[in-house]
């Protein structure tokens, strides 16, 4: 890739041709605030916060700037700050600002903006509140949606788009009253809205956000149990119960995104009535008993079963690798070619 | 297939047949302005008529002209004969003129708004030469009217493609520098040069390029471009062919809101045709040009008008803008590069290729060239649509061409661009109409839509409702524009409900210029313009609501409750006293107007009544007769024994002197002595009283009806010493040692002087003195010829009082302007002129002739008005050599007067203005020395009574204040009244008869030679019913609508 170099804030900086002034910046350590910005997905320049100041050019928004051979750009400036300064107050003013019972509290993308930019109560205060609410949408069983907290960044939308391409959400209506919806209005559970999750993971508010929503004492690097793709996860554990999951962005398989069972679907993990032992059924009562007597048992039930009386179907949970050992054990051990597929049914 | 050639020699065939048939061709505008107005009934009734009387004519449906006030419009032209237009034509004119000048010859001229062409018939103008058209020049509308715009060969024959054919033997870049000569700059509002906007599509990589038409035209108030496609779609379908060859697009869209049904009707039609002659399609006339036209209804978002978000709409998309670079012009629709040109701009390109560059830019100024058409509405007596030279001033388009404001109201602001331009002042009428001028003016050019407004508009008001339609347009992206004009339309209404803030102004300037610079779009980049511009040529009209509590121009209804309680300098609650009278209730209407006014009496004849100048009922019809009734309860008490005072007085606290017994002084006086002060006035005449007592006239007021309520002030326990004069009598400096405070009201008693030879003449007086006399009985000597300079109300007044006086045969009044500038009262002014006073208007004296030291004529010089001045009021010139004389014996001056301020010690030091008149501080009446304050005319100048009574009043509470030793402050509160009256029910008879009361005057006779009040009362049945009239504005005001919910409440749970 063409290299180019350019200044900013005084800084000279190497930057790859065809990146963006905020790309280039971000990547450089060097903090430009924005809330409609997402590394996964196509700028758009909406939330207009991430004004920077170019030589000969005047304000613009970093994040539509594709960066250029002896550029010099400033991060700070009155005029820029005026600029977001008020955007941001703007929004806090419209925000349901109630931090402390917000799950994203410290995680939140407008907390880190407002901190950068420093907000003044006194200057807060000259503005109107808005006196309407949203009702929140609380029809998805993994994820509530709740207007009030909501910047209108469109990452959202824009995931939905770009990477489900589902599109089950938009915006809709006009100026102020301008939300995200889905087709008709209708609550999520009734649009086409597959309950992936990946716009809860990208919002960078509580708008969206998981139910039930615990913090993890720790995470724990893992591979999703569903099917054969082997998406890489992180549990977060909390004591020994599993509070919550997401993609491991690094792995190759899936880059950080899942479906909504390796989501949100953990929670038989913990269920009271799943099987952590081996049970044999007697007297018509199943009993517990230990791993070696049930493997015992199934070998010499198997043993009577031998060619053509057999049939193997394998399982999508399981890896590859497991179900070569399958289909080896059924055409070797059990003298059959009986193999069949749960994805194939 | 054939070729274009003999495509246009048919065309022009068909075309003259029409034109010099034997038969008459009758015109009909069928646009949808004329629709609106009842065009196709007129349509309907003329081939009745027609048929009826067995006339044969052809009748051809054509656009617009642009009178849209005189619509419905048709244009009779019969063989050998020029063409007349007709405005404002129904059905029974319709049948006047079959009649009259199809089958009589008479062509009806006081139908007749003007012929077409050179020829002409006598008693019609050209009409191209009355004033609503003389100013302009049609080019992009030359054929809105006359051709019919369903029928291509009409545009054929008009010159029609023949751009479009040239261009095709050019190459692209030849067009594009002919454009550029021309000097044709975007008419969609923005001004970037067409040239270059195609230049950067030309050059862009990349095949399949897209031209598109931008008609999405959304701008309140404006609708030059639906009628430029309804009156003559070719115009602009050529442009596109032009645009698209030189840029080089196969397919173009025509993006038109779905609001324009006609429109689009038109457009269709004009393009079935255009395919059907080959203008359209592969391979045109056998060129290796194809282009095919696509149009796309657009659902009315204003936000569509914005190029990116109209390209995202024909996408199929949400239509919202996304940030430039990259321009269409690069990757526009479909990602391809895409030029969006207006309808006007794509109008003006096919001109310029038929006509040439050169013939194009012989108008305009140096960085705007051509003409541009507008849509002129609002308070403008011509509304329409017009087309004009760039570089015309406002002015010049506003009352030449607009012909004024109507209803002959004050002009206060324009505003030009939409929602997205900007409020220009009428103190900058002189401002040249081109991008540039108007830009630093604050405001933009805009697609066209210019909106007038009057004195009536609160700039508040307007500006809150222009962010309420761009705050519901936005298209909610991004954040400063959907949350930023939010913020600034809630400010807005608190401002306009009297909950601003202190502070709230510079909070919007800094939200305003945030929306200008953090927005998108250019749709948020421009919306704060009309808060802005409001804010910087109106912010003392932000500052009223705010921090006085008053909207100027009585408009904000949360603040102003009843418009007629809102500019009462006094705040007499008119609405309670007229909801009372119709209600019966006139003794409770008494107390009322008592409160208030301590010279109801005086009001009732001679106040000028501003509550009706901003009545609401006279938006509609005419404004209650609020002065009328106000002498219709005074009458009442009367001769009912309750007007005189009766309460004691207790005066108990410190001495205060008055200076002047005038209506501030007395008013004063009358609050003062009501607080227990010991009040003395001291008068300089015999008389008390004031102005009211010298200077008004007997048959406005008579002496005994002022005495009534001179006499009730004195029962208050204010004593008025005559005869007094200060700085003569008594020093001035002598009054702080023994009264507490001083006020001083002592009005302007100084005639201003002509300062033209000869002014110390026998005959001359000014009008002061003569009124003097009149009114105190002296000596009057006055000739038969009695002339008066000056157009204010001593002028009228000196007139109609000379008239009166026996000997005298003919008053003039000489006034350097017309009638609608005169200064004076209007019902004084319309007085006069029954009476029988002549006026000579646009007339400056330049000498005064005389004979043996007496005066013996006037010299006047002719004026003509030129432009406006900052008052809004056109300035007079001099016409050279036009000095003509009028003979007279007697010439009064009355061309104002000022304060007379000799009774002050000499070395005084008290703060005087440049005009002599007292300075105080504006809130207290305050003086720069502690313990005097001043009111009344002596610190405004010449001035109305109830102001110099507002002012007495106020200076009573502060002396208070004063003498308490609190700071001088006022407390603004919104206007309440004090309390709420039913509202009464009409049946739908009285609804139909509700008409302003007539007020009952003298007959000519008995008013001949004497001084007998002309105005009468009127009766209690009269009364009544003007008061029920009312339309009860105090009701619908949150707090008055609270009231009738819980008084219906109570009924209900009563009954």
């Amino acid at each position: 890739m063409d290299k180019i170099s350019l200044t900013i804030d005084g800084q000279e900086i190497i930057a790859n041709n065809g990146t963006t002034i905020l790309e280039t910046a971000l990547e450089n350590g060097i903090y430009i605030p924005h809330l409609c910005h997402h590394p996964d997905l196509e700028p758009v320049g909406v939330c207009r916060l991430c004004m920077v100041e170019i030589k000969g050019r005047g304000l613009t928004i970093s994040c539509k700037a594709p960066v250029e051979e002896g550029m010099v750009a400033r991060t700070e400036s009155n005029e820029i700050n005026k600029a977001r300064r008020m955007a941001v107050e703007l929004l806090i003013v419209n925000h349901h600002a109630d931090c402390l019972s917000c799950a994203k509290n410290t995680q939140c993308k407008l907390q880190e903006v407002a901190n950068y930019i420093g907000i003044e109560e006194k200057r807060l205060q000259r503005l109107r509140k808005p006196t309407g609410q949203f009702a929140i949408d609380t029809s998805n069983p993994f994820f509530d949606r709740d207007p009030n907290r909501c910047v209108l960044c469109g990452i959202c939308v824009r995931t939905c788009e770009e990477i489900q391409g589902v599109s089950a959400i938009d915006f809709a209506f006009r100026g102020y009253g301008t939300t995200v919806s889905t087709f008709g209005n209708k609550p999520l559970l009734e649009s086409r809205c597959e309950s992936c999750g990946e716009c809860v993971v990208r919002c960078p508010v509580g708008a969206l956000i998981p139910k039930n929503v615990q913090q993890p004492s720790r995470e724990v690097k893992s591979i999703c149990p569903y099917c054969g793709c082997g998406c890489g996860i992180y549990l977060g554990v909390r004591g020994s119960t599993i509070v919550n999951l997401r993609g491991d962005p690094d792995n190759p398989v899936n880059r950080g995104s899942l479906c909504v069972k390796g989501r949100f679907g953990y929670e038989f993990i913990n269920h009271p009535e799943r099987l952590t032992r081996p049970l044999i059924k007697r007297n018509g009562k199943f009993v517990e008993v230990a791993w070696d007597e049930a493997l015992n048992f199934v070998a010499k039930r198997l043993a009577d079963y031998k060619g053509g009386h057999f049939a193997f179907i394998a399982s999508a949970k399981c890896t590859n690798e497991e179900n070569y050992l399958f289909q080896k054990f059924t055409r070797t051990v059990m003298g059959t070619n009986n193999i069949d597929h749960c994805a194939r049914l | 297939m054939m070729n274009f050639e003999e495509m246009r020699r048919r065309a022009k065939k068909e075309w003259e047949a029409l034109m010099q048939m034997e038969k008459p061709l009758i015109l009909v505008g069928t646009a949808t302005c004329g629709r609106s107005a009842g065009a196709l009934k007129v349509w309907e009734t003329l081939q009745k008529e027609l048929e009826n009387c067995g006339v044969e004519c052809n009748i051809i449906e054509v656009g617009c002209i642009g009178l849209c006030y005189l619509e419905p419009l048709i244009t009779i032209i019969k063989p050998s004969r020029p063409g007349i237009c007709y405005g404002e034509v129904n059905p029974e004119k319709i049948v006047e003129l079959v009649k009259g000048y199809l089958i009589n010859d008479n062509p009806l001229p006081h139908y007749a708004l003007g012929t077409i062409g050179d020829e002409r018939i006598d008693g019609i103008p050209k009409l191209f030469d009355i004033p609503v058209f003389k100013p302009q020049v049609r080019r992009v509308l030359a054929n809105c009217g006359f051709i019919d715009p369903t029928n291509i060969n009409h545009y054929l024959a008009n010159d029609g493609y023949n751009g479009f054919m040239k261009t095709i033997k050019m190459t692209p870049e030849e067009i594009i520098e002919e454009i550029k000569r021309s000097g044709l700059r975007g008419r969609g509002g923005a001004g970037f040069p067409t040239w270059r906007k195609w230049q950067f599509c030309l050059e862009a990589k990349g095949v399949g390029k897209y031209l598109i038409c931008n008609a999405d035209e959304g701008d309140p108030g404006a609708f030059m471009n639906r009628s430029l496609l309804e009156g003559d779609p070719h115009s602009v379908l050529e442009g596109m062919l032009i645009a698209a060859y030189a840029i080089g697009a196969r397919e173009g869209y025509i993006y038109c809101r779905a609001e324009y049904p006609l429109a689009l009707e038109r457009l269709r039609q004009a393009i079935r045709q255009m395919e059907e002659c080959s203008l359209l399609g592969n391979n045109i006339f056998g060129s290796n040009f194809s282009f095919h036209i696509k149009i796309k209804e657009g659902a009315g978002a204003f936000v569509c008008g914005e190029e990116t978000a109209l390209i995202a709409s024909i996408e199929g998309k949400r239509g919202m803008p996304r940030p430039r670079p990259p321009f269409p012009a690069i990757s526009g629709l479909w990602g391809k590069p895409t030029v969006i040109n207006n309808v006007e701009t794509l109008a003006s390109i096919a001109l310029i290729l038929q006509k040439g560059s050169d013939w194009y830019a012989q108008y305009g100024t140096e960085q705007s060239k051509g003409t541009k058409t507008f849509a002129l509405a609002g308070k403008v007596k011509h509304t329409g649509l017009i087309e004009v030279p760039l570089g015309i001033s406002l002015g010049q388009i506003i009352y030449d061409i607009g012909g004024g404001v109507l209803n002959d109201k004050k002009f206060k602001a324009v505003q030009t661009g939409g929602p997205s331009g900007g409020c220009i002042p009428s103190s900058l009428s002189g401002v040249p109409v081109d991008y540039e001028s108007l830009k630093a003016t604050g405001s933009i050019m805009g697609s066209g839509g210019i909106v007038v407004m009057d004195e009536d508009i609160c700039m508040v008001d307007f500006a809150r409702f222009f962010l309420d339609f761009v705050q519901k347009e936005s298209c909610g992206e991004c954040v400063p524009c959907r949350l930023g004009t939010k913020q600034m339309l809630d400010i807005l209404e608190d401002i306009t409900k009297g909950k601003g803030r202190s502070g709230d102004i510079d909070l919007l300037t800094e939200l305003a210029e945030g929306v200008k610079t953090g927005s998108l779009c250019g749709l948020g980049q421009t919306v704060p313009n009309p808060v802005l511009t409001t804010i910087r040529y109106f912010r003392d009209e932000y500052e009223a609501h705010i921090k006085y509590k008053r909207c100027p121009a009585a408009a904000c209804k949360e603040i102003i409750s009843s418009p007629c309680q809102h500019t009462c300098p006094i705040g007499t609650e008119a609405n309670t006293y007229i909801s009372l009278i119709a209600e019966k209730r006139f003794k409770e209407a008494w107390d009322i107007i008592k409160k208030d006014n301590p010279l109801p009496s005086v009001c009732a004849r001679v106040c000028h009544h501003p509550c009706e100048s901003k009545c609401e009922a006279g938006k509609w019809a005419d404004p209650i007769a609020i002065r009328t009734l106000k002498r219709f309860i005074t009458d009442y008490a009367l001769e009912a024994g309750i007007y005189n005072s009766t309460k004691k007085p207790k005066i108990d606290k410190e001495k205060v002197a008055i200076v002047g017994s005038g209506p501030a002084g007395l008013t004063a006086g009358h609050y003062l002595a009501e607080k227990g002060y010991d009040v003395t006035i001291f008068e300089a005449l015999d008389v008390p009283g004031g102005a009211p007592a010298v200077y008004i006239p007997e048959y406005r007021l008579p002496k005994d009806i002022l005495n009534i309520d001179i006499a009730n002030i004195k029962k208050a326990g204010v004593k008025i010493k005559t005869n007094t004069k200060i700085g003569e009598d008594i020093p001035f400096s002598d009054l702080l040692k023994n009264y507490r405070a001083v006020f001083i009201a002592t009005g302007t008693h100084k005639s201003k002087m002509l300062r033209i030879p000869n002014e110390d003449a026998d005959g001359v007086s000014d009008a002061l003195e003569f009124l003097e006399d009149v009114n105190l009985k002296k000596k009057v000597k006055i000739g038969k010829k009695v002339g008066i300079i000056g157009g204010g109300n001593a002028a009228v007044d000196a007139a109609r009082v000379a008239g009166r006086i026996k000997g005298c045969e003919k008053v003039t009044i000489i006034y350097r302007r017309t009638r609608v500038e005169m200064p004076a009262f209007k019902e004084e002014i319309e007085a006069a002129i029954e009476e029988g006073i002549e006026m000579q208007f646009l007339s400056a004296p330049s000498g005064i002739m005389t004979k043996n030291g007496k005066v013996t004529g006037i010299k006047c010089i002719k004026m003509e008005l030129g432009a406006t001045d900052n008052s809004g009021r056109k300035r007079p010139i001099p016409i050279e050599s036009s000095e003509f004389v009028i003979d007279l014996d007697t010439l009064i001056v009355a061309i104002g007067e000022e304060p007379d301020l000799s009774f002050l010690d000499t070395g005084h030091s008290l703060e005087i203005s440049r005009g002599n008149t007292i300075v105080v501080n504006p809130e207290t009446f305050a003086t720069n020395i502690d313990g005097i304050f001043a009111g009344g005319d002596v610190v405004t100048g010449p001035n109305t009574v109830v102001e110099a009574m507002s002012s007495g009043k106020i200076v009573a509470e502060m002396i208070d204040k004063y003498i308490r030793g609190e700071s001088l402050g006022r407390e603004y509160k919104l206007t309440r009244p004090s309390m709420y009256v039913p509202p009464v029910e009409l049946t739908e008879k009285e609804m139909e008869e509700a008409r302003r009361v007539e007020i009952p005057h003298l007959s000519m006779e008995k008013k001949t030679n004497n001084f007998n009040e002309v105005d009468l009362t009127i009766t209690e049945a009269m009364a009544i019913k003007e008061a029920k009239r009312c339309l009860r504005c105090d009701l619908n005001t949150e707090d008055g609508k609270r009231w009738l919910q819980q008084k219906q409440q109570a009924a209900q749970g009563g009954g």
